[in-house]
């Protein structure tokens, strides 16, 4: 049995030994090195361009533009709106104009500091209010991106039967996903003439796919390999180095390598988005929600990204883990010439989490609830309907967590003034949301009888080529880990989908399970399981070729309704509590978070020292977005003014694991990534409201916010 | 161009710099140690440290110059002997790797800080690697592997 197992993970020897090639360790001999010129405006038509300080520059090879891209200058994970390289105008600060290739790193950063750009500013569009009522398009078709609905029952006689109703309106800001490894990857032709592209991303079939329209090739003459990545959680699913790094090899047809330093990457990618959340809650006497109305201004930055994705997520997951018969939610993205908000950890979830914790903790406290009772009446459960009617049939651990930290909710003791404890739930689509997101791969033998696993899957430091080994491992009845990875080359893989929402360990380890079936009868065929060893199946087995089984899976979902978004959205959720202690220092406003405890229903876990450190890590990122985490246009650059949790904000957490098997999932197992997140920082709000009485509705509640809303609290 | 001379673990090195070169580019660039990782390039985030005296250091803060004379340590010293160091196996069997980029650092501080201090506690271990950031294990693993290193490492002496 490998399932359940702490199994070492796979990549762990190579990086403490400091011999993992990541991103920003290729080389390759005769590389150039390339560099992205940007916009310093938000919003500004080109006027001119004069390269020509640049191109005297000894040592620069080339200055590329968008006349130089032979195929389609634009780019999108959903849809192709963002062009590589400005055509005429930009649209935030920090969009790429030109590429600027030198022989060395110095002679390139230099040259692009010597190239002069003309613009004339046009309406800077700032925020979404701004935008919804502004003359000035930011995109042809308009200002709003997207506006999705969610209507369940009438909320309007929701809150006409109400016996208590709360409103507040609450916001969240921009944070970035500060991966510890900056954007960074390398390219050259190989000896087919084909273009390869080695970078650090969440997704090789996507960028292969976009890699052949920008040059106009088709895509089997691409190969994107994933290097070791140092860090994701959704900033790299987006095209960051690769087209740039494409471009210049087909120009120079010499390797090239592209490096971030950490300013460009705080300027030129995708960020969290800000949300603007108005929210309606009625609950009867007895703590049962009636109505939820919710309406949503999200500001999704110039271009699309996942804008819509996130329009829709926060949407369908705006009541949080309770049944509700009665929903409205207006979900609305709106353009701005902000930095692109894309994918990151949660999609839109953690920011509604904040606001329906918040919501549920004052109903409670108006008529008189304990705040985990209200959370185990309304409590989402087997049977039940979400807030797009779909009836939940199978896993769903959400009481189970609650169950789970009751022990140390009813014991919990403040420990003297500025001590306080909150709690925070959540569920958590697993996949994309009502559209087919599939996983393949294959499996075959070596000539010398190992099992060979040819994987898609990109690996970002979350540990899933350890996990799906396992579950192959436990899927053939194997008693060793007898198996050679394939993975992350477009090359020997096929298309496993993104690394995102959660869904790797569910839909690709479903995938491996499906593989692993077919070869799995092939082996019983062969005598394997009477035991025949694998070494002479192999050898008599290569004389005529080996073998091939593909595995493929897609989770079964319905497309959310137009108008309603009635439906099946994810073949499965995921669930959790969070209980955080905290201590305020109300003279200086610093909030620590001391405890948490953090239960997870993850449905199996695969390896449990994975899934807990997929939980801490989910924690550290929850305290750095109640706490200290904002990006500011314009004003943040570095580290310098970007606060990441250290090993001194971290609270002391115990992670309890709960296990509501998934029919429809590999062993059991959903997924964890997100859900680790997810509830932090709406604990930590709920936490500082025990332990002040003053109530927090915009993130992050840093020093200064913090400290002005004691001293407003005590004045009022 | 200068030509500095310094034990790179320990090996006697010489190399010719630049005067404004960081220690950082020359482990990279010049002597090809990759797994002194840039991070942030203004002394920020740790992923760069490397061991000066046994001292926990930013390199990308380091003049190359600076090293000069002096021992220098990278996380191929741990494993020098040609087996890996207990911190190296409590950080794999702890679960202390995620994505593994701010590994060697992390590793770095905690060598130096069992040197030092050959029982440390919770704090101890927290504020040994409070220079250093981690976006992806929330530390807890990380402190685990160090204080589960400390434990075996005092077993051996």
């Amino acid at each position: 049995m490998f399932i359940g197992q702490d199994i070492t993970r796979v990549d762990a020897l190579d990086k403490v030994l400091g011999t993992a090639a990541f991103a920003h360790d290729l080389k390759k001999n005769t590389m150039l090195f390339a560099c992205v010129v940007r916009s310093s405006r938000p919003h500004a038509m080109i006027r001119k361009i004069d390269t020509s300080a640049a191109l005297a520059l000894d040592g620069v090879v080339k200055v590329l533009s968008h006349k130089d891209i032979p195929g389609e200058n634009l780019f999108g994970a959903i849809k192709k709106d963002q062009p590589f390289l400005a055509e005429g105008r930009v649209r935030f600060k920090g969009e790429a104009i030109l590429v600027v290739v030198g022989v060395t790193e110095e002679i390139a950063r230099k040259a692009s500091g010597l190239v002069d750009i003309e613009y004339e500013d046009l309406e800077y569009i700032s925020d979404p209010f701004l935008s919804m009522r502004s003359p000035t398009l930011i995109q042809d078709g308009g200002n709003l991106l997207s506006h999705r609905k969610v209507i369940k029952g009438d909320a309007g006689k929701g809150f006409e039967s109400s016996y208590v109703i709360v409103e507040n309106t609450y916001s969240t800001t921009w944070i970035d996903h500060a991966y510890m490894e900056t954007e960074a990857g390398i390219g050259y032709t190989d000896e087919r003439g084909h273009i390869v592209v080695a970078s650090s991303t969440q997704n090789i079939h996507y960028k292969m796919k976009e890699i052949a329209r920008l040059l106009a090739i088709p895509p089997e003459q691409v190969r994107v390999v994933q290097a070791t990545t140092g860090g994701g959680f959704g900033g790299k699913l987006d095209v960051t180095v690769e087209g740039y790094i494409a471009l210049a090899v087909y120009h120079t047809k010499r390797p090239v390598v592209m490096r971030y330093t950490r300013e460009e990457s705080f300027l030129g990618q995708t960020k969290r988005h800000p949300l603007y959340i108005e929210y309606k809650t009625g609950a009867e006497k007895d703590g049962s929600l009636t109505a939820v109305e919710v309406n949503i201004i999200g500001d999704t930055g110039p271009y699309i990204s996942y804008g819509e994705t996130v329009c829709l997520r926060a949407a369908v997951h705006a009541t949080g883990p309770y049944e509700v018969p009665n929903v409205l939610v207006n979900s609305r993205m709106f353009y701005t010439n902000n930095p692109v908000s894309g994918a990151m950890r949660g999609f839109g979830v953690p920011q509604l989490a904040l606001a329906h914790e918040s919501q549920l903790d004052e109903i409670a406290q108006r008529i008189g609830m304990d705040p985990l009772d209200i959370r185990m009446k309304n409590a989402l459960k087997r049977g039940s309907l979400t807030a797009t009617s779909q009836v939940l049939n199978h896993s769903a651990g959400l009481l189970e967590t609650l169950k789970g930290i009751e022990p140390f909710w009813r014991a919990r003791r403040k420990q003297g003034p500025g001590s306080g404890f909150g709690l925070g739930c959540m569920y958590y689509g697993i996949g994309n949301t009502g559209i087919s997101n599939p996983s393949s791969c294959y499996l075959t033998f070596t000539p010398e009888g190992r099992v060979e696993m040819h994987s898609g899957v990109c690996d970002i430091g979350q540990g899933s080529d350890t996990v799906l080994l396992q579950i192959l491992c436990d899927a053939l009845g194997m008693e060793e880990m007898g198996i050679d990875l394939v993975r992350g080359d477009t090359d020997t893989s096929l298309d496993a989908g993104s690394t995102s929402a959660s869904r790797q360990t569910y839909i690709s380890g479903m995938a491996v399970c499906d593989a692993a079936q077919k070869m799995r009868e092939y082996l019983e065929g062969q005598g394997y399981y009477s035991g025949k060893p694998l070494k002479d199946i192999c050898r008599e087995a290569a004389e005529k070729g080996l073998p091939v089984f593909n595995g493929h899976f897609d989770p079964p979902t319905t497309a959310p309704d137009p108008e309603t978004s009635q439906g099946a959205p994810y073949a499965t959720y995921a669930f959790a509590t969070h209980m955080t202690e905290v201590h305020v220092d109300e003279v200086t406003g610093v909030c620590k978070a001391v405890k948490v405890h953090a239960a997870h229903d993850v449905g199996r876990a695969i390896n449990v020292s994975n899934v807990k450190g997929q939980i801490y890590g989910g924690v550290a990122m929850g305290v750095g977005l109640a706490l200290m985490e904002e990006f500011v246009p314009g004003k943040t650059e570095s580290f310098d003014n970007y606060y990441l949790p250290t090993s001194m904000d971290m609270p002391e957490v115990e992670a309890i694991v709960v296990e509501d098997p998934e029919p429809t999932g590999p062993f059991g197992a959903k997924g964890v990534g997100e859900p680790a997140l997810i509830p932090q920082a709406a604990a930590i709000v709920n936490a500082i409201k025990d332990a002040t009485g003053v109530r927090m509705r915009r993130l992050p509640c840093d020093i200064e916010r913090l400290k002005l809303a004691l001293e407003k609290n005590k004045i009022e | 161009m200068k030509t500095i001379s310094f034990v790179l673990n320990g090996k006697k090195t010489s190399i010719e710099v630049d005067d404004n070169e960081t220690l950082l580019g020359a482990l990279r660039e010049r002597l090809g140690i990759t797994s002194v990782k840039e991070g942030c390039g203004i002394g920020e985030c740790g992923t760069c440290t490397v061991l000066v005296d046994d001292e926990p250091h930013y390199s990308c803060l380091t003049l190359a110059s600076k090293a000069n004379g002096r021992d220098i340590k990278t996380v191929e010293y741990l494993s020098s002997s040609g087996v890996l160091h207990p911190l190296q196996e409590a950080f794999i069997k702890s679960g202390a790797v995620q994505c593994g980029y701010c590994t060697p650092g992390m590793l770095l501080c905690a060598y130096s800080l069992l040197l030092k201090n050959a029982d440390p506690d919770a704090r101890d271990i927290k504020e040994a690697i409070s220079g250093n950031l981690c976006r992806c294990t929330g530390y807890i693993q990380i402190e685990e592997a160090i204080k589960n290193a400390a434990e075996i490492c005092k077993c051996d002496r």
